[in-house]
């Protein structure tokens, strides 16, 4: 998987919709300066190692009965 | 009259008022008093209902029912909770205009078991970080020392128990926002079963991963809350330490993590095993990205919850939760997804694991308060974000949605709050409390109350 670009992100914001998030903000994704949690680039090199992981029919997490 | 009530647990304060040994009022006034003196050092509080607490003191007078093992008693909750009439701000400049049209669900059950609301309490931005940092109102600082953080995101809950002014203190927990900040203040800190208590009127953060939660000053004094608390609330099954089975994690939990907090945590092991209960090694699922997969479910629905505010009010959001936000925009619906099955995993394998023991031992946290303006904070040699620290042994829990209870277990030489946690079965809340009850009526271990100059 190639590193995410700001010019991805951007297009993301302008041609799927959503809040329009500052150019500024789009570069923070990219190249941290603020401290999120983790870099985005990191997370998203997590998620692809979890896509390969087989969950099987495993359903998302919902409620928890007490049977 | 004597500061030592203000420290006092719900428990003995609760018959004091039934004997008439104090009344409501003067309860209620001594807190007044110690938030009037210390509350501006603690930060505790966001906003203060004083007068309305006073009239329902006074309405309550010297009938305390002994049927309601809370009347009486003075509590504050996080400002992310709805109580009619007062403005749930979430900490933030975005809802500073939000008054509450009702009381959350919460708020209506303690009032019914005769508990008196004293304020609403400071918090990370709308609960987004485990630091307690709040840019409007300040950082809660700890009551041990107040060059170190009280923790969060329930931080003015923590400050204001930590400082002796309130009783008892409601916060939510999405990763360790209710366990960390009691752990690293030397107070109670509890979360329930996924979903045992009610979060209607309570602004969400992450809707799957969202817990009420207590802090309290004993486990006994979090029995009693949590029975006020949750609609189904039962009394616990026989529990005995003799008869327990403890699971200690392989991996993971015992790692990275501050020298004399293992030391602590490891007496507290001899002190199980001396009682007769048996300690078994247990294999947790996989930990290496757990934290990507709360990030993954977090940010998409918090963005989803703020997007309502965005177009309007985006401007008065903190840079950093902006940051988060933006985030949880760039996430595809898949991995969202992804992330939810991934919890739902590690709630079948925990489960498989309950089948072995009744309950798991973790430190609460690997480190004692960070200091206030810390951005990293480094064991063994390792350094990560300061916020990631707090909440690394915590985290797991809100995933896999097993109830978990931190409690202190010794001092550090820093003069700091050491916790141990431990976590029971899904809807065994009530068994996991009166372990740690039990635990905390036999362990050899005396928290000495903190030095408020």
């Amino acid at each position: 998987m190639k590193p995410v670009e700001k010019q991805t992100l951007k297009a993301m914001r302008d041609q799927l919709g959503g809040y329009a998030w500052d150019d500024d903000e789009i570069s923070e994704l990219v190249e941290p300066k603020l401290g999120i949690i983790t870099g985005f680039q990191d997370l998203l090199d997590q998620l692809e190692i979890l896509r390969q992981v087989d969950l099987e029919a495993i359903p998302p997490a919902a409620e928890i009965s007490d049977k | 009259m004597n500061a030592s009530l203000a420290f006092m647990p719900i428990e003995k304060l609760a018959l004091k008022l039934r004997n008439g040994d104090i009344s409501a009022s003067q309860l209620i006034e001594l807190y007044a008093d110690r938030i009037a003196g210390l509350g501006a050092d603690s930060k505790a509080f966001i906003s203060l209902d004083l007068e309305a607490a006073r009239a329902r003191a006074a309405a309550i007078g010297q009938d305390i029912d002994a049927g309601k093992p809370l009347g009486g008693i003075p509590y504050a909750c996080k400002d992310l909770i709805d109580v009619a009439g007062l403005p749930t701000t979430g900490g933030s400049r975005v809802l500073a205009d939000n008054v509450a049209q009702q009381d959350a669900d919460i708020v209506r059950r303690l009032e019914q078991a005769g508990a008196i609301f004293i304020g609403k309490n400071n918090l990370h931005e709308f609960a987004y970080g485990a630091t307690g940092e709040n840019e409007i109102h300040g950082t809660p600082p700890n009551p041990y020392d107040p060059t170190r953080l009280a923790g969060g995101s329930s931080s003015g809950s923590a400050a204001a128990l930590g400082y002796g002014l309130c009783a008892a203190a409601i916060g939510t927990d999405t990763g360790g926002s209710v366990r960390a900040p009691a752990a690293l203040c030397g107070l109670v800190g509890f979360k329930p079963t996924f979903g045992r208590i009610s979060t209607d009127g309570v602004i969400p953060y992450s809707w799957s991963l969202d817990h009420v939660g207590t802090l309290a000053r004993s486990a006994a004094d979090s029995a009693i809350l949590f029975d006020a608390l949750a609609a189904d609330c039962r009394k616990p099954e026989a529990t005995r330490l003799d008869r327990l089975t403890v699971g200690i994690p392989e991996t993971f939990f015992f790692e990275n993590c501050d020298g004399e907090i293992l030391d602590h945590v490891d007496r507290l092991m001899t002190f199980l095993r001396e009682a007769g209960a048996s300690l078994e090694p247990v294999e947790m699922p996989s930990m290496e990205f757990t934290r990507t997969v709360s990030l993954t479910v977090q940010m998409p629905e918090a963005l989803s919850y703020h997007n309502r505010y965005l177009d309007q009010r985006g401007h008065l959001y903190s840079p950093d939760f902006r940051a988060g936000l933006a985030l949880g925009q760039c996430l595809l619906a898949e991995q969202y997804i992804r992330a939810r099955r991934l919890m739902e995993s590690y709630r079948r394998q925990m489960n498989l694991i309950f089948e072995q023991v009744d309950t798991i031992l973790t430190p609460a946290t690997p480190v004692i308060a960070p200091p206030i303006g810390a951005v990293e904070v480094t064991v063994d040699g390792i350094s990560e974000p300061a916020g990631n620290a707090i909440t690394r042994y915590t985290s797991f829990f809100n995933m896999s949605g097993h109830p978990a209870i931190t409690f202190p277990c010794g001092m550090h030489s820093a003069g700091l709050p050491i916790a141990a946690q431990l976590v029971g079965r899904h809807h065994a809340d009530e068994e996991l409390i009166e372990t740690a009850r039990l635990v905390e009526t036999g362990f050899d271990f005396e928290l000495p109350l903190p030095d408020l100059g």
